[in-house]
């Protein structure tokens, strides 16, 4: 479970994270949705502990992220934008490598490795070198190193920007599969659609605010719109110009 | 116990980052070539210095008139190495075309004035301007003094006198340089040499897994994983240093097989780079590697991209260039204080060691701790450099 209060972050005068609180609960699929720009990134990377917040709590299965980062850190996987893979390692030492740094070795890590190359259909790809690799099959690395040391709480940001429709499904799967094993999943999009299937709840972002929080149905109540797309552009807009 | 963690995950990062750069052929290609580039140098430059001193003493007399002085020619054919055959025609203009390297006149006055015991002129044509053939003129002056000398000695004794009474002084060159230093002298290139390649083999490491680290975008991921910045940074820096130190013994063995092939006895000349002094030369190299891989290291974590990176490691170059440089120009070698500048010192217990006169355990302490501690200095830098936001995600 996570769960941010008041959180704040500046970048010189700008606030991008300006007094951000919500809960991604066990089990559920939490959806981060604002535009480009709305903060989502900033928020995760406070979240997973390599920005430190101005002010606020942050909070990782009651772990203390500010106060203690590494502790917080064993119980996340993360998906960072942009994935950042080494062109000269094989997708298998990927692994190895975040596994070791998690303190995994041995036949363990061997054992998980193998489970991860099944469930995300990488045996083919396995002991190539990432250089090549599809834009598809980097997000696979990406995302079997995120999970490797099995964590409780999964932040993916914006993971399937940019991939085609095969892959984009595959990702989704992956998702719906770790909610159902009781993780806590929170993941940020700008992708109206994608969230409105996959999400349980939408955290909606824009400039550096929480817009609206609420499952699916009720954005669509609260803004009076059936169609998402609809209600999000709202929402958004609402915070642009709060006169209006 | 988190201690224990710490180090065991900067060991984790080290094997990655080496594994990583094994792979880089370019890079390996890079570090090979400054590896093998000096003793290369080295050999070939020693080659033709022990050429020309081989030349220096079999050396072919070309005379002009030789028939005019068979006394002097039987007397130059007697001494060892000597050759004699007829010079050509217009002398001066062959040394001047350089078909030949020196050339002795003897003029058509020569027996008349010999005979009458006045100073009979012999001219020796050579081109100062040319240092190749300067060992040969020097050769031919001293055989030619010799002879003169000689027969001085026989005409006061004709005359009853002692030939004592004509040398007022006994000049005595007392050469106080041991065979090792000159050796030195020639081969001051070895340590700058050394510490080049010790220099350009952690460079590469030190810039791809910090500044190229957060170019690819692979350093935000990397930061996620559980572990202290400082374990990050000393994986990194550890890595560097293997690669350096790695470099520079390869350097070091070459410079020593070479030595073993080029006829350095035959100048008087012996360099010591056996197994014996292989262990000063890594005391001296091994704090050095250290200490560059980390100035290495935190250049490159300050600079915004990746060919910045490379372009400040241009600059630092200099650092293991300089001491060489000057030390040919104004000759120094270990004092306590001079071991205390950082490359200036390695490069003292280097030359010093190679020369076959190592120095004291006090100087090597010196530059050890200098180069622990600002190793140590710039660690922490880095480390402090890895936890700002700045640095981690780019300006």
């Amino acid at each position: 479970m996570i769960r941010i209060e008041d959180v704040r972050k500046h970048f010189g005068s700008v606030a991008a994270v300006d007094g951000v609180s919500f809960t991604a609960e066990n089990g559920a699929i939490t959806g981060l949705l604002g535009p480009n720009g709305a903060g989502k990134t900033t928020t995760l990377r406070m979240l997973y502990a390599v920005m430190a917040p101005d002010s606020g709590q942050i909070h990782v299965d009651d772990i203390d992220a500010v106060a203690s980062p590494q502790t917080a850190q064993a119980r996340l996987g993360v998906l960072p934008d942009g994935f950042g893979l080494y062109p000269r390692l094989t997708a298998r030492e990927h692994l190895e490598y975040f596994g070791a740094l998690h303190d995994m070795g041995g036949a363990h890590l061997a054992r998980r490795i193998d489970e991860l190359l099944d469930l995300l259909d990488m045996r083919g790809i396995a002991d190539r070198r990432t250089a090549g690799f599809s834009h598809g099959e980097r997000t696979k690395v990406a995302l079997a190193r995120a999970l490797v040391h099995d964590p409780q709480n999964v932040l993916l940001d914006e993971p399937t920007n940019g991939l085609d429709v095969m892959s984009t499904r595959a990702v989704r799967a992956i998702v719906g599969r770790l909610r159902d094993e009781g993780r806590c999943v929170l993941f940020s999009s700008h992708v109206m659609q994608e969230v409105s299937a996959l999400c349980d709840s939408i955290v909606v972002m824009s400039r550096g605010k929480v817009a609206a929080v609420g499952s699916p149905d009720d954005l669509r109540r609260q803004t009076g719109h059936d169609n998402l797309e609809d209600a999000f552009v709202k929402l958004a807009d609402r915070r642009r110009r709060p006169s209006a | 116990m988190t201690g224990l963690r710490a180090v065991r995950q900067a060991a984790i990062v080290c094997r990655k980052e080496l594994r990583d750069s094994l792979r880089d052929r370019r890079a390996l290609w890079s570090i090979l070539f400054s590896v093998i580039i000096g003793p290369v140098l080295i050999g070939f430059m020693m080659n033709r210095i022990i050429d020309r001193q081989r030349e220096a003493e079999n050396v072919v007399i070309p005379i002009v008139g030789m028939n005019r002085a068979p006394a002097l020619v039987d007397w130059l054919r007697q001494q060892a190495g000597v050759t004699v055959e007829e010079g050509p025609a217009d002398a001066e203009r062959a040394v001047k075309e350089r078909r030949e390297a020196v050339v002795v006149v003897i003029p058509e006055n020569f027996a008349e004035r010999f005979a009458d015991s006045k100073p009979a002129t012999v001219r020796v044509v050579a081109d100062g301007s040319r240092n190749d053939t300067r060992a040969q003129g020097e050769r031919v002056r001293r055989l030619l003094a010799v002879y003169a000398a000689e027969i001085g000695s026989l005409r006061l004794i004709v005359r009853g006198v002692s030939p004592a009474a004509v040398r007022p002084l006994a000049i005595e060159d007392v050469e106080v340089s041991t065979a090792q230093q000159r050796a030195a002298q020639i081969l001051t290139f070895i340590p700058m040499f050394i510490m080049v390649a010790g220099f350009v083999g952690g460079m590469q490491i030190a810039t791809d897994s910090t500044a190229g680290e957060r170019e690819r975008g692979s350093l935000e991921p990397l930061l996620v994983n559980p572990a202290p910045r400082a374990s990050f940074v000393t994986g990194k820096w550890l890595a560097a240093s293997v690669a350096a130190i790695g470099s520079a013994i390869l350097t070091t063995a070459l410079c020593a097989q070479l030595t073993k092939l080029l006829p350095l006895e035959d100048m008087g000349v012996s360099l010591r780079l056996g197994p014996d002094y292989f262990g000063y030369v890594l005391l001296a190299a091994i704090p050095l590697c250290l200490f560059t891989a980390a100035l290495q290291a935190t250049v490159a974590t300050m600079s915004r991209s990746f060919k910045e990176a490379q372009s400040y490691m241009g600059v630092l170059m200099l650092g293991p260039m300089l001491p060489g440089l000057v030390a040919s120009l104004y000759p120094m070698g270990s004092t306590l204080w001079l071991n205390g500048i950082p490359m200036l010192g390695s490069f003292l217990l280097l030359s010093d060691t190679l020369s076959g006169r190592p120095p004291g355990a006090a100087e090597f302490l010196t530059s050890a701790a200098v180069s622990f501690a600002l190793t140590v200095g710039l660690l922490r830098v880095t480390t402090r450099l890895f936890r700002s936001e700045h640095i981690i995600f780019g300006r």
